[in-house]
C-alpha cells in the first residue's frame, strides 16, 4: 500500500466507560483516545453519541481486537465492512489490531491467539493484511501480542516476523512494550534485541500496560495494574530506538479513577523526556 | 502441519472440557482465558438472571453453555444470544429464569441497538393521512424491539433484582402475557401486554398494514392503544402506499426515514 501515516506525537488513554463522564465533563490533558473498535461497531444509542461527543473533543484511535488477520481462513468481510462504517463516522487517526489470529471456522475465541513464524504464516498473514488495508482504504498498525506458547514449527523470531510484514505490506507498527517484556520473559530472549530488530520508520504508536505473575514464572498480560517498573526502562528504551510517538496506557480490569491513570500518562512523559 | 490444521487443533484444545487436559502450561493459561472471558461475559449480560438463580448456579449453566455453543460472532456482545433458550432446558422447573434471561438480553441489546429516529403523534398528524389512508399505513418498530410469551410478573421480578432492589422470595404467575422490549431515545424499556394488543404490535412488527393488524379491534380500544404506542415511542417511521406517500408533507418524510 502506497498510503501513508503521518507521526503524531503525543499521550492519551483508552476511552473506558468508567470515564466517560469524565472525558465530557471538561477537556483532560490528553492528546488522543483509543476506543475498542469493537465496542461501537454496528451499534447506536447512548453508547455511540458518547462516543461522537468525545470524538468532537480529542482526536480518536480506533483500536481492534476481532480482525484476526492471521486466520488461515482470512478476515470477515462483513466484519471489515462495519469496522469501515464506523471508521467513516469517527475519521480516527488510523486503525490498528494485532498480530494474531482469534478464531477459524466459524468460532471466535475471543482472545488474541499466538501464531507459529513460519514462511506459510507470513504469507496468510501478509495476504490478508493487505485485503484488509485494500478494504479500508488506508494502512493499519499492527500490534504485537503477549505469548505463552511458542510452536516447534517457527522458523523466524517474532521481530522478523514483525519487520517482514511491515516491508511486504506497507503497514506500521504499534509496539506494545509491555507485551515485548511479557513475551521475553515467557519465552526467555532479550526484549531489547527484539526492539533493535523493529524498523523505526514503521513505528507510529506505542502501549504501555501492567501485566502479573502468572504461574511457574511465567508473565500474564492483564492490563489490571501500573506500569511495571522493568517495562519503563523498556519503554526508555523504545522511545531513544523510534523518536517521541503517540503513547498510551492501557487498563482494562481494576480502572481506577482518571486522576490515577492521568498521573500515570505524565510518568511516560517524564520517561519520553529523559536524555538518551 | 499446515497453519490450518494447526489453527483448527489450537482452538479445540482450548475449547475442550476438563476431560482433555491441556497440553502445556502455556495451553492452560490460554484454555483459563477463553472461559475466563466467555463466563464474565456471560455474568455481565445477565446480571439479574445470576442474581436470581444463585451464582453457583448461573457458573453451572453458564459452563455448560460454553461447551455447546462456542461463540461465533465477532464481537463478544453476541456470545449470549442462545442463552436464554439454554435456560429454559437447565432450568425447566422454573420457567421466569429463561424469561427473565430474555428480558435481561433484549434489554441490553434494546440499548446499544443501531439507531432510529422516534415517530410522535405531531409527525403522524403532520402528515394529513386522509381516512381510507388509515387502512393502509405500515409502521417500522423503534430500535431493539422484540416481544415473547410470559405467565410471570416480570416487571415486579426486575425491579426487585436491581442494585437497589428489594429481594422477593418467589415470583408470581399471571394470566398469559407478553413481554415487549424497545428503547425509546436513549433508555431501554419494557411492558407486560395483554395478548390482544400484542396480536395487533406482533403483526405491525410483521409489516401488515395497519388495517389488516388490527381488523379484530374495537376502534376506541385501537384508538387508546395506538395513543399509547406513539407516547411511548414505538415506532420509528411509517409509510403509505405510493399514491398517498405524495401527500407527506416534506419536512415529515425527511424526518422518518
Amino acid at each position: 500500500m502506497n498510503q501513508t501515516i503521518d507521526p503524531f506525537t503525543g499521550f492519551g488513554l483508552g476511552l473506558r466507560k468508567e470515564h466517560h463522564a469524565d472525558f465530557l465533563a471538561e477537556q483532560q490533558p490528553v492528546d488522543f483516545v483509543e476506543i475498542i473498535s469493537e465496542n461501537f461497531m454496528a451499534c447506536g444509542g447512548r453508547p455511540l453519541a458518547t462516543l461522537r461527543a468525545v470524538r468532537e473533543r480529542y482526536p480518536v484511535i480506533m483500536h481492534g481486537v476481532s480482525m484476526s488477520l492471521g486466520s488461515a481462513r482470512g478476515p470477515d468481510r462483513a466484519y471489515l465492512a462495519e469496522l469501515k462504517a464506523l471508521a467513516r463516522q469517527i475519521d480516527p487517526l488510523w486503525l490498528s489490531d494485532h498480530l494474531c489470529w482469534t478464531g477459524i471456522d466459524a468460532h471466535n475465541s475471543h482472545d488474541l491467539l499466538p501464531l507459529p513464524y513460519t514462511e506459510e504464516a507470513l504469507d496468510r498473514f501478509c495476504a490478508n493484511l493487505t485485503f484488509a488495508q485494500d478494504v479500508l482504504e488506508r494502512p493499519l498498525l499492527i500490534e504485537n501480542p503477549s505469548s505463552y506458547v511458542s510452536f516447534a514449527e517457527s522458523t523466524m523470531t517474532e521481530w522478523e516476523f514483525l519487520a517482514a510484514m511491515a516491508e511486504r505490506t506497507g503497514c506500521y507498527l504499534l509496539l506494545d512494550v509491555n507485551n515485548v517484556y511479557v513475551t521475553s520473559v515467557n519465552h526467555r530472549f532479550d526484549p531489547a534485541a527484539f526492539l533493535q530488530a523493529i524498523p523505526p520508520d514503521r513505528v507510529r504508536q506505542i502501549h504501555l500496560a501492567g501485566h502479573s505473575a502468572g504461574p511457574e514464572s511465567m508473565l500474564i498480560d492483564t492490563h489490571d495494574a501500573a506500569v511495571r517498573a522493568e517495562v519503563w526502562e523498556l519503554y526508555a528504551q523504545a522511545v531513544r530506538l523510534f523518536g517521541p510517538c503517540a503513547t498510551m496506557i492501557e487498563r482494562d480490569d481494576a480502572i481506577p479513577p482518571l486522576a490515577e491513570l492521568l498521573a500515570e500518562l505524565d510518568q511516560a512523559r517524564s520517561a519520553a523526556r529523559l536524555p538518551a | 502441519m499446515s497453519l490450518i490444521d494447526t489453527q483448527r487443533s489450537f482452538l479445540a484444545e482450548i475449547a475442550a472440557d476438563d476431560d482433555a487436559p491441556p497440553s502445556s502450561l502455556g495451553m492452560a493459561i490460554y484454555r483459563n482465558a477463553y472461559r475466563a472471558r466467555l463466563s464474565d461475559a456471560l455474568a455481565i449480560s445477565f446480571e439479574r438472571t445470576r442474581r436470581w438463580v444463585g451464582e453457583d448456579l448461573f457458573d453451572t449453566a453458564a459452563a455448560h453453555y460454553i461447551l455447546a455453543h462456542p461463540p461465533s460472532n465477532w464481537t463478544l456482545d453476541a456470545f449470549g444470544d442462545r442463552f436464554s433458550e439454554a435456560l429454559e432446558t437447565l432450568f425447566a422447573e422454573d420457567p421466569e429464569v429463561a424469561e427473565l434471561a430474555w428480558l435481561e438480553w433484549h434489554m441490553q441489546q434494546a440499548f446499544a441497538a443501531p439507531d432510529r429516529s422516534e415517530l410522535t403523534a405531531a409527525q403522524l398528524g403532520a402528515a394529513g393521512l386522509a381516512d381510507p389512508d388509515w387502512a393502509e399505513i405500515r409502521f417500522t418498530m423503534a430500535a431493539g424491539f422484540a416481544a415473547r410469551p410470559t405467565r410471570h410478573d416480570l416487571a415486579r421480578l426486575w425491579h426487585s433484582l436491581s442494585d437497589v432492589g428489594t429481594p422477593v422470595e418467589g415470583v408470581d404467575t399471571t394470566e398469559p402475557q407478553v413481554l415487549i422490549v424497545w428503547r425509546q431515545q436513549f433508555r431501554p424499556r419494557f411492558r407486560l401486554i395483554d395478548q390482544e394488543e400484542a396480536a395487533v404490535l406482533d403483526n405491525l412488527s410483521n409489516g401488515l398494514p395497519f388495517g389488516q393488524a388490527a381488523s379484530e379491534c374495537d376502534p376506541d380500544q385501537l384508538g387508546r392503544w395506538l395513543a399509547a404506542w406513539l407516547t411511548d415511542g414505538l415506532f420509528s417511521a411509517f409509510s403509505v402506499d405510493a399514491a398517498t406517500d405524495l401527500a407527506v408533507p416534506d419536512a415529515a418524510s425527511r424526518s422518518l426515514t
